[in-house]
């Protein structure tokens, strides 16, 4: 209307022309997207409903088939419930297990193809909120295609989100068989650490500029499962740290994860050559920790990189002379051995995990 | 200048829109997932003929509920910035100057990333929840384009240099506070708003949204089209304009606002995508002239081509993932840009 308006004031033929013409076109464009607006996948009969840690209520078929996962941490972790032959497709960052990286790629997690999504017609999506974007969860959901999205927050959170997951999936009870083993793991390392001082870290995110991890964050309570405590009390997620202050709050191990020890090694002689960090009593003699980047993973393996920075930090509480010493009644299956991987442990499972190729 | 004859005119936007209208079935084909332009061919007759519900189901959801919502929002977002450009490139009397100029790209930044902080506090609806960030983006620019008028007045009236300081300056503060909310975002949140930073149209809109950002183009475009042949004086010298009895006053304050409302749509549903506001009204200036009257109507013809164009390059270059479009169009945009600058120079 303001435009005929303004336009008939100026009373120029051309303009109140090229106007109609204008408008011409607006009916046009819209009723072609009109056409494309009205669809919903076709109905499968039975579905069930479950509440995801987004809060939102997701619709899933009965019986899941093919489930795509959109981020590493839960790639693992279907794996790790032995469901990978559902899995139809996951992103260019899930390489663990190393079969994980056969499967078809939808892209990365910030920016998957929905379209290829939508061309591999899911049962499920899944998503981790601290790897994808509430957007494509969002665009998912627009499309009617169910999308569930984890965020655990603590380990604990890690092994519940897991269960829950294998009850969405239709797995209960491998869900339960993994959850239990996690739980008895985490139990026998408590119950070997108590006695033993925390020890005081500062978890390495990044060297340079030093990021670290916030309180609030599963590798916070990871480190405190070990027989750690952050040195950073900080509600960001991904606090950047002062120098200074590491410095003054001198911790007594730094802890690097990398997908090999190497790595962490590099980053330590790194840092060591750094002015300001031969400050560190940690960096003078050289007490350091590297573990797998499973800790940067809120997924089941999470629980074996515990395991591996416990016994690189306390050390005594594992040698077999220190248990009998402080007659500890140690479960017969908690041997020194139990090193390798939560998930070596769980191959002993029955039907489980035999098709897994994680074991080292 | 030629003279303007409603032939020509309309004789060029002919042209341009057929270049669209194949650039669309071009962008319509190509893809993550293949579709044989056959089949392509055959569902756009079914749909020509009403007929949709002959399609199949997976194509419907691809081509028709993926890629061309995408491809409709591609059209309008470039198409508004492209006109916002060339609108400010004239009232600044500035070469340099494009959508964002005066900071409503980063008065949208900072409306979105507050709305990515607070909505997480609010159970809100899903489809509620979706309209967020779009919002806040919208409230943010406006807010910045009010802010930025009653700096950028002098005397009781905007005075070009003034207001070009006034923008540059806010839009410096704006960053500023961005890179403050950023470090208190986590996961999620902060690897989208990165995303929406660059430019991105990967994520669908609610149809809602999709009609204003319509709607708002066409409010928007023809009322600085009603200014077309003002802003043809105003090249010549606000003083010359002003003896040549066009109403300064009244002209600036509604390109501005006009303007600004076009871009100010374009980044909440995109984010900050650049380039093509700068780029294509230079382009379409030596294609067709600078007659506004028919510099603008092509200009939102080419600013849709090239958008659509980065658009589907984004989708397919790494395909399966995505670029965000704004790379693509900054990749192809700095150097174009350069070699227009040294083409003139020459």
């Amino acid at each position: 209307m303001l435009l005929q308006q303004t336009s008939a004031r100026k009373n120029t033929s051309v303009r109140r022309k090229l106007a109609a013409f204008l408008l011409c076109t607006v009916p046009l464009s819209f009723s072609v997207h009109a056409q494309s607006t009205s669809t919903s996948p076709s109905a499968s009969p039975i579905y069930k409903e479950f509440v995801d840690e987004a809060g939102r209520t997701v619709r899933v078929p009965q019986s899941v088939q093919r489930i795509i996962s959109l981020a590493p941490s839960l790639t693992e972790t279907i794996y790790a419930l032995g469901l990978q032959d559902r899995l139809v497709a996951d992103t260019d960052f899930c390489d663990f297990p190393p079969d994980a990286q056969k499967k078809p790629k939808v892209g990365g997690g910030l920016n998957p193809s929905l379209e290829q999504i939508v061309a591999l017609k899911p049962d499920i999506v899944l998503l981790a909120k601290s790897f994808n974007r509430i957007e494509t969860l969002q665009a998912l959901e627009t499309l009617g295609i169910p999308a569930y999205g984890t965020e655990p927050h603590t380990v604990q959170e890690i092994i519940s989100s897991t269960e829950r997951l294998a009850n969405v999936l239709g797995a209960p009870e491998a869900g339960s068989a993994l959850a239990a083993d996690l739980q008895r793991h985490l139990a026998d390392l408590q119950q070997r650490l108590s006695g033993f001082p925390s020890r005081r870290v500062l978890f390495v995110v990044w060297s340079d500029p030093l990021i670290s991890v916030g309180k609030d964050t599963f590798i916070a309570d990871a480190l405190k499962r070990a027989g750690a405590s952050s040195i950073v009390d900080s509600s960001q997620d991904w606090p950047q740290m002062n120098l200074e202050e590491v410095v003054r709050l001198q911790p007594d191990f730094l802890v690097f994860s990398g997908s090999h020890s190497e790595a962490g090694q590099n980053d330590f002689d790194v840092l060591a050559e750094r002015p300001g960090w031969r400050g560190l009593d940690a960096v003078r003699n050289r007490r350091f920790a590297v573990i797998s980047d499973a800790v940067n993973r809120p997924a089941p393996r999470i629980v074996s990189a515990i395991e591996d920075l416990a016994r690189q930090l306390h050390p005594e509480a594992f040698a077999p002379h220190s248990e009998d010493e402080k007659e500890k009644k140690t479960p017969p299956r908690a041997e020194p051995q139990l090193s390798s991987t939560a998930f070596e442990s769980r191959a002993a499972d029955p039907g489980q995990m035999e098709a897994c190729p994680c074991a080292p | 200048m030629r003279p303007l004859t409603l032939s020509r005119l309309l004789m060029h936007c002919a042209i341009l829109g057929a270049i669209l209208f194949a650039v669309v079935v071009i962008a319509l084909k190509m893809g993550a997932v293949p579709v044989s332009l056959y089949g392509l061919v055959r569902d756009l007759f079914h749909v020509a003929l009403g007929q949709a519900s002959q399609l199949s189901s997976e194509h419907q959801l691809i081509v028709f509920n993926i890629r061309l919502p995408r491809i409709f929002l591609s059209i309008f977002v470039g198409a508004s910035l492209s006109v916002a450009g060339a609108s400010f490139q004239a009232l600044l009397r500035n070469p340099l100057a494009d959508p964002y100029v005066l900071g409503v790209s980063s008065g949208a930044s900072v409306g979105a990333i507050l709305a990515l902080i607070i909505e997480p506090r609010l159970a809100l609806a899903p489809a509620i929840a979706a309209l967020f960030t779009p919002v806040g983006a919208f409230l943010g620019a406006a807010i910045t384009v009010a802010a930025v008028y009653f700096l950028g007045r002098r005397e009781g009236q905007i005075d070009s240099a003034t207001l070009l300081l006034a923008g540059i300056i806010s839009a410096s503060f704006l960053s500023a506070i961005i890179q403050f909310f950023m470090s208190t975002l986590t996961g999620g949140n902060y690897h989208g708003f990165a995303f929406w930073m660059m430019g991105d149209l990967s994520t669908p809109q609610q149809p809602i949204v999709n009609w204003i950002v319509r709607v708002g183009f066409f409010v928007g475009a023809g009322i600085i089209y009603t200014t077309a042949a003002d802003l043809n004086l105003l090249l010549a010298g606000e003083k010359e304009a002003m003896h040549l009895g066009v109403d300064i006053r009244r002209v600036r304050i509604v390109v501005y606002i006009a303007a600004s409302l076009l871009t100010g749509l374009a980044v909440s549903v995109s984010g900050a995508i650049g380039y093509i506001g700068l780029l294509v009204p230079h382009v379409m200036r030596i294609l067709f002239g600078s007659d506004h009257r028919i510099l603008l109507p092509t200009v939102a013809f080419g600013g849709a081509i090239a958008l659509v164009i980065a658009d589907t390059l984004a989708r397919t270059v790494v395909s399966p993932s995505e670029l965000p479009v704004g790379a693509v169009t900054a990749v192809v945009g700095a150097p174009l840009f350069l070699y227009l600058l040294r083409r003139r120079l020459a």
